[in-house]
């Protein structure tokens, strides 16, 4: 067991570790910078607005700058190994298959955490900025005062990032199953891409099976149930917009759907295992 | 082999048994099974048909990899590491950990002569020898029984080649199992005990190279200091004793030799 996780650690910290030589978190000053730039851009608005602004500026960007790094990097994960053929030095070593997949995909998953977790502070700190900047300007009532520091402070955006991570770890997931099938990294980002978009229509899917009675057929009856099945609802962090418009979420919600995200990486994991287990190198 | 793609038989009958702490040679020009046969011990490929086994695992086990330590062809190392940090690495992965570890590549890192400030250094700015020192190091770290060795000195200069070769023989005072592939025959000659060639996935030979190479029917001597008169007389009483004289001259020292020879001393080490 103890063996287990020091190889596991092994593949998860060098995975990190090239990341960060190969400057993957330079992107994140780039993010900074257009946070900031943002920050100064509407400021003829209510500071209402400004905050939502700002606040679905970072998420937005977050997001995005995530589902990049994390579909390039998953994609590249096994392909990139295969490739450049450092596999066969890390396989041929007493290490299980499944532990060399782990490792790789915790190693990604760390990094990504890292990178929404820094993005996530920046957003925090341009909030903060502008909360100074507007308690000076407008804040002479403490009535007012106190409604930035509200709208600035608003605690429920850990839900918003704890979420953000979770869901980017999921599409990081399902990049990494793809790469243990294909040798391209072509293949794995349209099929990870795709299965993203239909994760955003899943519900429909899973809707039209339940209530489809004798109007769908049944061939496409159980073409969307495996949809339904297979395919993980990301429409389920939607719950993201929903905090950032300002609407309440309580704390159950998000974590069940953390629970789901982690069932289903689970499920990822263990499959690309099994399928890469078999692989010659 | 893959959906729309042909397979091929890289290997076919091949049957072969190497012995606890002798260096044994696999042989062949490209294409003939060397690196294949290798991974199967490795248990990266399995084969369709028959079983490997490593001192009495099944190969690919983990128990079998575990009595294994790999050098491949081409340097495929993450160039991001360093000499040190990919030895660290490859103990890691192999279940290593702490001061043990970390005393393990220091002694390493000291017998491929990469210690001190060379392995610090990014293995990006590495030469080729110095990257086949620093896989060798790697290969042993877990401290493996055998050592398995594809094409060591492919593409290192003679002087690096020279130290691999020392290194395969320390290794086999060490009471450590060295298979090797090369087609650089005469390096074979200097270090193996067993040779097996292969062609096109088949076996051609197999055998101790003392048994494979010896003209057994002739006998040679080197002298020094023979006058032309007493080599006529030599001669003569060879002919007369009934032996054939098959051939004759002053014999010629090996290039390799000569041009580590030419070198200043703190060149050639």
């Amino acid at each position: 067991m103890m063996g287990s996780l020091r190889r596991i650690s092994a593949v998860a910290s060098n995975t990190f570790l090239e990341a960060v030589r190969q400057k993957v978190f330079a992107v994140l000053l780039v993010f900074g910078l257009v946070l900031i730039y943002g920050a100064n851009y509407f400021t003829e608005f209510s500071f209402q607005e400004q905050f939502k602004f700002l606040k679905d500026l970072g998420y937005a960007a977050i997001s995005l700058t995530g589902l990049l790094v994390g579909l390039l990097g998953a994609s590249q994960l096994i392909p990139g190994e295969i490739e450049r053929r450092t596999i066969l030095t890390a396989l041929c070593r007493p290490l299980h298959r499944w532990e060399f997949i782990v490792g790789k995909y915790l190693g990604l998953a760390v990094l990504l955490g890292v990178m929404v977790g820094v993005m996530a502070l920046a957003v925090g700190g341009v909030l903060g900025w502008k909360e100074a900047q507007l308690v000076a300007r407008e804040g002479s009532d403490p009535a007012v005062a106190a409604a930035i520091q509200k709208e600035a402070r608003d605690p429920r955006l850990l839900q918003a990032v704890l979420l953000v991570e979770v869901k980017l770890a999921v599409v990081a997931a399902v990049a990494v199953f793809f790469s243990t099938v294909a040798t391209s990294t072509t293949f794995v980002i349209a099929m990870t891409l795709m299965v993203y978009l239909i994760g955003h229509l899943q519900s429909v899917a899973r809707e039209q099976w339940l209530e489809s009675g004798e109007v769908v057929q049944a061939g496409a009856k159980l073409f969307l149930a495996a949809v339904a099945f297979l395919v993980p609802d990301f429409n389920l962090y939607n719950l993201i917009d929903e905090i950032i418009a300002g609407n309440e979420v309580v704390w159950r919600s998000t974590l069940e759907v953390v629970g789901y995200s982690v069932v289903y990486i689970a499920v990822l994991l263990t499959a690309a295992s099994v399928v890469f287990e078999g692989r010659d190198i | 082999m893959g959906w729309f793609r042909g397979r091929v038989l890289a290997l076919e009958g091949l049957d072969m048994e190497v012995q606890r702490g002798e260096v044994f040679g696999l042989l062949g020009p490209n294409g003939s099974g060397k690196s294949t046969a290798m991974k199967m011990i490795l248990g990266l490929l399995r084969p369709t048909s028959g079983r490997a086994e490593v001192c009495g695992f099944r190969a690919g086990t983990i128990a079998a990899r575990r009595q294994i330590g790999f050098l491949p062809e081409n340097p495929y190392f993450p160039n991001f590491l360093t000499g040190m940090e990919l030895v660290r690495y490859y103990g890691r992965l192999s279940g290593m950990g702490g001061s043990v570890l970390e005393k393990r590549i220091q002694e390493l890192m000291e017998l491929v002569r990469l210690g001190g400030e060379a392995g610090k250094r990014p293995l990006r700015t590495y030469s080729k020898g110095m990257l086949q020192r620093a896989g060798l190091a790697g290969a042993m770290v877990g401290d493996p029984e055998i050592l398995l060795l594809d094409e060591p000195t492919a593409g290192v200069d003679p002087a690096g080649s020279r130290e691999i070769r020392d290194l395969i023989l320390e290794l086999r005072g060490r009471g450590k199992t060295v298979i090797f592939s090369s087609h650089l025959l005469e390096q074979v000659e200097d270090v193996a005990d067993r040779v097996i060639i292969l062609h096109r996935g088949q076996k051609l030979r197999e055998g101790r190279l003392e048994d494979l190479l010896t003209r057994k029917k002739e006998w040679e001597v080197s002298v020094q200091g023979l006058k032309e008169a007493d080599r006529k007389e030599l001669r003569g009483w060879l002919e007369k004793h009934g032996a054939e004289v098959v051939r004759e001259g002053a014999p010629r020292e090996r290039l390799e030799d000569y041009f580590l020879r030419s070198l200043p001393e703190e060149k050639r080490r």
